[in-house]
């Protein structure tokens, strides 16, 4: 009997700490809700002001912000976290590329069967950039919130030095700078200034800011795949590479990777392809450097806007949420102007939204940050990644064929291109 | 005689009953660590798996696959190359230091004790005190060379120097365990030897090509089997120095293995991958066998 007794108040005990902080919806405590925000300090920032003020206007549904654990990859932590089912309710730090797998091991909900979903998501992406974030079984398991542009930044005084007005538009323009930049200024026989310098080990994502880029806009904004299949515009592909390959051909960019420093902060080359975070790293530690931000360069006879890639970064809700509209109660509330207007000012990164530019809210700060400026116009032009299986690993083949073509210079651009069919397609193949 | 053989059996029962609790923690950790795994990962074969949507059975779709895989290739030839770099230079490296170790010089010890040193630290800090040391811009090795007029090396980004200077780096990592080896072998090799010959007139240089190799001769196989089977397991110096680049020219088998399971996610292609290795492995380490047994019976 005393067994029995002792027995069902430990049960009672454990069932008891079990319940702590799941409070049903209708159980007369407060609700909670965990999101992660990205683990850099400016967007931790931004998420702790949110929070704070949405847990005191709802103290029925707490927040609890906790940066996403730091690892090698958002994505691989958010996949350990659906293996473990210790996914939190949401998450703003969803890159469109690793959706799949996170869709596929059903770990995200369906954000098209909330209401007031459609709305929100196409005054945000519009329609045509609404449907590249849709999944393969026609649900959109993410809410566009935030997109870096790719574009280039240029040194104005290395390039007024040189003897060049403005910063070139296309690839001929580009090459005909370079030669004028690239120089030895101390005549010990090394190159002191380059036009440009790229990371050339083969890793992935490395490509999303020089090959992944300038195909886009080559191609005047061509992602790889279409309705699953990949669908590579082979010319504007092969001109991309050609590009590259006279880059590290002719000397104007070094075969090589710095470890001293950021060549572009340390003044040592004039161009450079990154994302509006850059805007905050030179003001913190090349304040006096003169600089520019332009579209990419593109092949010459490619007319109209300048597309490129937009480092999108969305929101989603995980399947294991208990409180699912609650949830999306609260990534409506993360979506508001004044929430993006703030996502500028605190973080210096573009919120998606098709009013960017006209909506009066934002105009003041575009007016005091004018290089921001130009990454909310090109907004408008922008792409992401497919949502495909085993785009890592496409990536990672797409890396190792730029890199023996253009940085070594050992495959014609064509034989490069005809290569990234061919493996590309042997990976697809294998995942279906 | 029947008790008497019951009773036998029953303390032969009992006996066996320690004997088997004795056992029973190894047999344990062997089914856990290594019947399970193994047994796992060759289920994993005829796989697709990328440890959170369930295994999706592939027959021998991830076989199919590694035999139009370039990267495999890439990997083994790498690795190969590393080997046929890597062994002859620890070879002449460790025997040099072992001959001169084995001599009367002073601070002796000492020596012995620095030289072995990089074996204990680390791979992981000698992996990042070489790539300062490989750096291109200011790196030690280019500043030494710019002091000398000699332009600086692109020593992990050009595609001839990377694997080279890879091996070079493992066998200043591993060289210290190699030399312990020969001074080991060298200590054996009856003094006599060397009187006799001396009073025969031979050189120091014959003395050394007639005696010391020929006695070395076990050691030199062991050193030989143990830096192959090390080298097929290249993995922290290719994965923090250079990824595997430029060009996959240090992409060795054990980081490809990896970068399929752990990178891409994977499992059963990483799982194949392994297989195929291991098979490899297996036929060299035969094939030693064989050469070895060969020289003995001669």
């Amino acid at each position: 009997m005393k067994f029995v007794s002792v027995t069902v108040l430990m049960l009672c005990l454990i069932a008891g700490c079990a319940d702590q902080g799941k409070s049903p919806d209708g159980g007369g405590g407060a609700v909670e809700l965990t999101y992660w925000p990205a683990p850099n300090p400016q967007e931790i920032q931004l998420a702790d002001t949110l929070v704070r003020r949405w847990n005191a206007l709802h103290p029925e549904c707490l927040v609890r912000m906790q940066p996403i654990p730091v690892s090698q990859s958002t994505e691989e932590v958010l996949l350990a976290a659906i293996a473990g089912g210790t996914t939190p309710d949401i998450c703003s730090n969803i890159q469109p590329g690793a959706l799949y797998d996170f869709v596929r091991a059903r770990g995200l909900l369906p954000l098209d069967q909330f209401p007031g979903f459609d709305s929100i998501a196409l005054e945000r992406a519009g329609a045509e950039l609404l449907q590249t974030f849709r999944s393969p079984d026609g649900h959109i398991y993410q809410l566009p919130w935030k997109s870096n542009p790719v574009m280039m930044f240029y040194n104005k005084r290395l390039l007024r030095e040189a003897g060049i007005a403005g910063p070139p538009r296309t690839f001929n323009e580009y090459l005909a700078a370079g030669r004028r930049v690239t120089k030895d200024t101390t005549g010990d026989g090394q190159t002191d200034i380059w036009m440009g310098e790229r990371d050339i080990r083969p890793i992935w994502w490395q490509r999303l800011f020089d090959f992944y880029p300038f195909y886009i806009a080559a191609s005047s904004g061509r992602t790889l795949f279409a309705n699953g299949q990949l669908a590579l515009d082979e010319r504007a592909a092969a001109e991309v590479l050609a590009f590259f390959r006279t880059c590290y051909g002719e000397g104007i960019y070094p075969r090589t990777f710095f470890q001293a420093g950021d060549p572009f902060l340390l003044e040592m080359k004039a161009t450079h392809f990154s994302g509006p975070w850059e805007v905050a790293t030179i003001r913190k530690f090349a304040p006096t450097m003169d600089y520019g931000v332009a579209p990419l360069p593109v092949p010459d006879d490619v007319t109209g806007p300048v597309y490129t890639y937009g480092d999108f970064k969305n929101i989603a809700i995980f399947s294991t949420s208990q409180h699912p509209e609650k949830a999306w109660e609260f990534v409506r509330y993360l979506v508001r102007a004044e929430h993006d207007l703030l996502l500028l000012q605190l973080c210096d990164q573009i919120p998606v939204r098709t009013d960017l530019v006209t909506n009066p809210l934002f105009a003041g700060y575009f007016r005091a940050n004018p290089v921001m400026a130009e990454f909310g116009r090109q907004l408008q032009h922008i792409r992401g990644i497919d949502t495909a299986p085993d785009l890592k690993e496409i990536f990672d083949t797409l890396s190792q064929i730029y890199e023996a073509s253009s940085v070594y210079g050992s495959t014609e651009p064509q034989d490069a291109v005809r290569e990234i069919v061919r493996r590309t397609n042997i990976i697809v193949e294998w995942n279906r | 005689m029947n008790g008497r053989a019951s009773g036998l059996r029953d303390r032969f029962r009992r006996s066996n009953r320690s004997a088997y609790g004795l056992v029973l923690p190894y047999v344990i950790f062997f089914l856990a660590f290594v019947a399970y795994p193994l047994t796992f990962s060759l289920l994993l074969v005829f796989h697709r798996w990328n440890i959170v949507t369930p295994m999706e059975w592939i027959g021998l779709k991830n076989f199919t696959r590694l035999l139009e895989d370039p990267l495999f290739y890439a990997s083994l030839l790498n690795t190969l190359v590393f080997l046929l770099l890597h062994i002859p230079l620890q070879v002449v490296v460790a025997l040099g230091f072992a001959l001169l170790l084995n001599s009367r010089i002073p601070g002796r010890g000492f020596f012995r004790a620095v030289y072995f040193m990089p074996v204990v630290v680390s791979g992981v800090v000698v992996t990042i005190l070489w790539q300062q040391l490989y750096s291109f811009d200011n790196g030690l090795l280019n500043g030494m060379l710019r002091a000398v007029g000699i332009g600086p090396v692109p020593w992990l980004v050009d595609p001839r120097i990377a694997m080279p200077a890879i091996a070079l780096m493992a066998t200043w990592k591993n060289v210290g365990i190699y030399i312990v080896l020969f001074l080991a072998g060298l200590q054996t090799i009856p003094r006599e030897l060397y009187d006799a010959a001396s009073v025969d007139g031979a050189t120091p240089a014959r003395q050394f090509l007639h005696i010391t190799l020929p006695m070395l001769n076990p050691t030199m196989v062991v050193i030989v089997v143990l830096s192959t089977i090390g080298g097929f397991s290249l993995f922290i110096e290719p994965y923090v120095l250079t990824g595997g680049g430029p060009m996959q020219s240090t992409l060795s088998g054990m980081l490809y293995i990896y970068n399929q399971g752990f990178y891409f996610n994977h499992m059963g292609y990483a799982a194949t991958l392994g297989f195929v290795y291991a098979m490899i492995i297996l036929l060299i380490v035969l094939l030693q066998r064989r050469l070895i047994g060969r020289e003995q019976t001669a």
